[in-house]
């Protein structure tokens, strides 16, 4: 058992040196070392979990480290040997080294039993070796001890020396060991690398688990290839200068928090700096033969030049702190790279972490250990595609977005200097208004977007007809946003005539006015009463709501049970009395908030007690005639909008009648408070002064006649005595004398005949 | 009930003589003096015969439903209770003296509830409450009166009800003559005599004569009894309605020295002018119309979904029969801290519904 358990650990040596030795050693070994490797590989099944009991404490870091650096050499070797072993082997081979180094990656402890063996193979030999053939013998120098082995050892393994677990706390003196090869001080106490400068032929130096602080004593073996350092207390990468066909390097366990000194390493295949205190990747640049990076179980955030590694095969990055697709985005670069894991990163957390990394690293093909599929590799790309899909799609929105905020503020400042030149008018016509300015300074921000009206142009032609429900131009908006319409600029209430859908006209329950004048939206009321006919909560800003009046307009809907007054461009807001104003004359819907805040009963009491009289005059001291007249007025004004949509909706016209005589009959008393807008009641004063015009004229004729006919009357009723009596005067002398008379008579009478 | 309460307000400023054309007044002197057109202008009636055609006119489809004789009845009717200008145009609510004494007790019955409930407004908020009874109440007024309220340009204070109403009564009724005063009381302080020339001079009257007033202000205004022969004087020529110019002599005759918007804030508050125009109650029964306040609880009972309130409210409905009407109202406002102890602000006198 022992010969077999000791060629294991020369078949492991041989191997480990192989690796970098390609030719040179495999010639020289290549026979007896197949035969060990075979023979381990068909042992197989047969030593399950020797290992895993015994030495699983060491178990955790070196199979860290050394499953790593094993794990390429023996695939290294088969393509060397492809030529002198036949297929089968090969495939063995193969089939062992991926295990091999599948285990190495899994932090479980689950070990493949090929790995084990070659670890428990070195491990029982140290002892055998130290025990039976090498004295340590104490130098004359008090702190060196010196080796020596028996002649019969040195022709046995000329070329290795085993010194495991001696509990050396300094590396010997080894004399006339000038041909050593392979140099093992695992598990040792050894706190500085010495003494070993005479060994120049030194290939494999293996100071696993050793207390070294610092890489130093190297400089003269220009021939190492394998340089095993883990789990020792190194701080920095330093003094590897002269080691320039170094192979493989082994600092996995230390406390290196950075990559340097290893420019020079042209060779290195294979670097382990797992667990290690690295916070990010770079400095890689030289390193032109590397296939394998271990960084595994290290703080790193970011990785740099990988792309700069031609060679690089196996990057291992779990269990760090990458988050980002673009920390690492150098990794896309690189030709290379086959195998890369991320797990244990808050990377592999995110739900775009696979497609992307599949979709940005075509080359690869295997992932977190897992070979990847073809299938894998469609869903990633069709992932991606929805993905920037969703990114155009987004894209387009936030252009959508942008120019929505373009419009609006254009139509802000039409606003502002349309609201300018009403108050500047309005000042002119009355210098006294003295709040007049107040207005608008606040509101005079919209300045920035004059710069871009060109480029809001072509945002339009390209986005055009992007989403349906938003018609955007430069004056107005309008805008369809789950439950709510938008209207932005007087422009936006023709959209009110557009043909809506009766989805989107039911589901819209608020409707919100910015930067209309108030008297043009009550034009539109009856319209939106009809279009939209689900419409609850109304929103109101910079509308130049200035008057308590102007809320009798709103009596008019079918029901409202929010109103948002925005203080913003709406004086009315700054007044004690609106809101009760508002409760009172829309009593009948009984509103239930009032600029978000709800409506309690003393709110309608107090609404009742200021304005009630109000309502009660209007209602019963009005003349009857004036009462149908007004009342007819508003009547009127609905009928006439009636009759234009009559031909469309029937059903609806019918409603409409029915809700406006509710109307009326619920509210007479209120609704002789009714609004005009100011166009509307300039237009009927205009009216009204043709219509006095003529009454004055005509009143003036009337009267004028009477005043005559009554001048007339008078004259004639002075008149009149006088006259009788001069009529009774002359008749009486007329008949005086009877004969005369009566021949006069006669005469007439014959003369009629 | 309408008439019944227009029988108590017999509107004396309008000496409206309707019924009397034919009557034995026709033969006074005055009526001698002038045609019968000229009569008729001056005592308006021409004024309301041709608004009675034209509203006819406006509503012929409607009035002839139900007769012309019966409208003509209501019309003229209406005009004797005064609710003939209640949303109407401005241009006919300050037609006559009679209108505006109307809109006056209009505004003042249908806003009463404002003023109870101790809200103090800025002038704006007056001008908005104008506009629901007048559409097209000009603001001009509104800042007239407001200004004789707060006596300088801090338009944006809050005034008290009655200090408003007072104040806007004389702008409003007297507008026409406080502008010839003003024209005048520039004249005055300027060194003219303006019993030579008086111009009745447009609104800008007022405008020119505050800059002098900074100057003059050493003087503090003109000298009473030099101003008082000079309005005597106005009075006796101006054809739009003015105080009595006894009432005049006695705001005057008070100080030596005034200003004009001293001699406003004076006629505003002189109970004696106030009686004269006939349309407001005195200031301490200026929150007092029991029959109103019956007809508000009657109101509030109909307030739809409030049980507890309405008993609540029938409660405070006794008080006011209760409590004399000085004292005052038991109607305290529901949501405001009690304002109306600081509500003389810009005022210099006492408002009586602040007692308690």
């Amino acid at each position: 058992m022992i010969p077999g358990k000791y060629r294991s650990v020369s078949g492991r040596a041989t191997n480990n040196v192989n690796c970098g030795l390609h030719l040179v050693i495999q010639t020289s070994s290549l026979p007896e070392k197949n035969k060990v490797e075979f023979k381990l590989h068909k042992e197989t099944p047969s030593f399950p979990g020797r290992l895993l009991q015994h030495d699983l404490e060491r178990n955790y870091s070196s199979r860290q480290g050394d499953g790593r650096v094993i794990s390429p050499s023996p695939r290294n070797k088969s393509s060397c040997i492809s030529s002198t072993t036949n297929v089968t082997e090969l495939c063995g081979l193969e089939m062992k080294t991926t295990t091999s180094s599948l285990s190495a990656f899994g932090d479980s402890s689950i070990q493949t039993p090929s790995k084990s063996r070659i670890r428990q193979g070195c491990h029982s030999a140290g002892p055998n070796v130290s025990g039976d053939h090498i004295n340590l013998v104490s130098s004359s120098m008090p702190s060196f001890p010196i080796l020596q082995r028996s002649s019969e050892e040195k022709i046995l393994y000329s070329d290795r020396l085993t010194l495991e677990r001696q509990k050396l706390t300094v590396c010997p003196i080894i004399d006339g060991e000038e041909h050593l090869r392979l140099l093992n001080f695992q598990h040792n106490f050894i706190t500085r690398i010495q003494n070993i400068s005479n060994l120049q032929r030194l290939i494999f130096l293996d100071l696993y688990d050793n207390q070294i602080e610092e890489i130093s004593g190297l400089s003269t073996l220009r021939s190492l290839r394998v340089l095993l350092l883990g789990k020792n207390r190194i701080k920095k990468i330093s003094n590897l200068e002269n080691l320039k066909s170094l192979d493989v390097l082994d600092l996995h366990g230390n406390q290196i928090s950075k990559i340097e000194n290893v420019s020079h390493l042209c060779d290195l295949r294979v670097l382990n700096l797992a667990r290690n205190l690295l916070s990010h990747v770079d400095n890689l640049n030289g390193l032109d033969s590397l296939t394998e990076l271990n960084l595994r179980h290290n703080q790193i955030t970011f990785v740099r030049d990988v792309d700069n590694l031609p060679c690089l095969q196996r990057l291992f990055l779990s269990f760090n702190n990458i988050s980002t697709f673009e920390s690492v985005c150098c990794l896309a670069d690189s030709t290379s790279l086959s195998d890369i894991t991320f797990d244990g990163n808050p990377i592999a957390q995110e739900s775009w972490y696979k497609h992307t990394i599949l979709q940005n690293m075509m080359q690869l093909r295997q992932l977190d250990m897992k070979r990847i599929t073809e299938e894998e590799r469609r869903m990633a790309s069709v992932i991606a595609k929805k993905e920037e899909e969703k990114k155009r799609e987004s894209q387009k929105q936030s252009l959508l977005k942008e120019k929505k905020r373009l419009t609006i503020n254009n139509v802000a400042r039409k606003w502002d200097l349309q609201q300018h030149r009403v108050t500047s008018i309005a000042a002119n016509q009355d210098r006294k208004d003295s709040d007049s300015p107040s207005q608008d300074p606040g509101q005079v921000d919209g300045s920035t977007i004059s710069a871009f009206p060109e480029e809001t142009g072509s945002l339009d032609s390209a986005l055009g007809n992007a989403l349906q429900g938003l018609s955007v131009t430069d004056t107005h908006l309008v805008e369809v946003d789950g439950d709510t319409l938008s209207l932005y600029g007087s422009g936006a209430l023709e959209s009110l005539d557009r043909n809506w859908s009766v989805q989107t006209a039911g589901m819209v329950t608020t409707v919100s006015f910015t930067f209309i004048e108030f008297d043009e939206i009550v034009q539109v009321l009856p319209k939106l009463k009809i279009k939209f006919p689900n419409s609850l909560h109304l929103k109101f800003k910079e509308t130049n709501l200035v008057m308590l009046q102007q809320f009798n307009a709103l009596a008019q809907l079918r029901r409202i049970d929010q109103l948002t007054i925005d203080p913003q461009g709406n004086p009315v807001v700054s007044f004690t009395l609106w809101k009760y104003y508002v409760l009172f004359r829309l009593s009948h819907f009984s509103m239930q908030k009032i600029n978000g805040t709800e409506v309690t009963q003393n709110d309608m009491i107090m609404a009742e007690r200021l304005f009630g009289i109000l309502a009660h005059v209007a209602s019963s001291e009005l003349p009857q005639y004036r009462l149908i007249s007004i009342l007819g007025d508003a009547r009127k004004k609905q009928f006439r909008y009636l009759l234009e949509t009559k031909g469309k909706k029937p059903g609806i016209v019918s409603e409409e009648n029915n809700d406006s005589k509710r109307l009326v009959g619920e509210n007479t008393n209120r609704a002789t408070l009714n609004y005009t807008t100011r166009d509307f009641y300039n237009e009927k004063l205009e009216e009204i002064k043709e219509k006095k015009k003529f009454c004055k004229m005509y009143i003036e004729d009337l009267v004028k006649e009477a005043t005559e006919i009554n001048m007339k009357n008078e004259a004639l009723q002075k008149l009149w005595p006088q006259m009788f009596i001069e009529l009774v005067r002359d008749a009486v002398i007329e008949i005086r004398n009877k004969s005369s008379y009566m021949k006069l008579c006669l005469q007439q009478i014959t003369d009629q005949k | 009930m309408a008439t019944e309460r227009a029988g108590t307000w017999l509107p004396e400023a309008g000496k409206l003589e309707l019924g009397s054309c034919c009557g034995p007044r026709m033969l006074s002197p005055e009526r001698l003096a002038l045609t019968d057109y000229e009569y008729l202008a001056q005592r308006h009636v021409l004024t309301y015969m041709e608004d009675a055609v034209c509203q006819l006119l406006e509503n012929k489809e409607d009035i002839s439903q139900y007769g012309i004789a019966r409208f003509f009845t209501e019309y003229f009717n209406s005009v004797c209770q005064g609710t003939h200008v209640l949303f109407r145009e401005f241009s006919f609510i300050q037609a006559t003296p009679h209108n505006r004494a109307s809109f006056l007790r209009a505004f003042w019955r249908c806003f009463r509830t404002v003023g109870k409930n101790g809200d103090l407004l800025t002038m704006k908020e007056y001008h908005c409450l104008l506009q629901l009874l007048c559409p097209d109440f000009p603001l001009e007024l509104t800042q007239k009166a407001a200004r004789i309220v707060l006596m300088d340009d801090a338009m944006d204070c809050l005034m008290s009800f009655s200090d408003f109403l007072f104040a806007f009564q004389i702008q409003f009724y007297y507008s026409e003559f406080l502008e010839s005063v003003a024209a005048i009381y520039q004249d005055l302080l300027s060194g003219k005599n303006p019993n030579t020339v008086i111009v009745p001079t447009s609104s800008s009257g007022q405008h020119r004569q505050r800059p002098a007033l900074g100057e003059a202000s050493m003087l503090e205004g003109v000298e009473a009894s030099l101003f008082y022969q000079c309005l005597e004087n106005l009075c006796d020529r101006h054809k739009y309605s003015c105080p009595p110019p006894a009432l005049v002599k006695e705001v005057l005759s008070n100080v030596q020295r005034l200003t004009f918007y001293g001699f406003l804030v004076a006629l505003s508050k002189h109970h004696g002018i106030n009686q004269a125009l006939g349309a407001l109650p005195d200031k301490g029964d200026l929150m007092h119309d029991p029959a109103m306040d019956e007809e508000l609880e009657r109101l509030l009972a109909q307030v739809p979904g409030l049980v507890n309130s309405v008993t609540a409210s029938s409660e405070a409905s006794c008080l006011p029969s209760r409590t004399p009407p000085r004292v005052g109202s038991p109607w305290r406002p529901l949501h405001h801290a009690r304002k109306v102890d600081a509500e003389s602000d810009g005022s210099t006198e006492e408002t009586d519904e602040s007692e308690t």
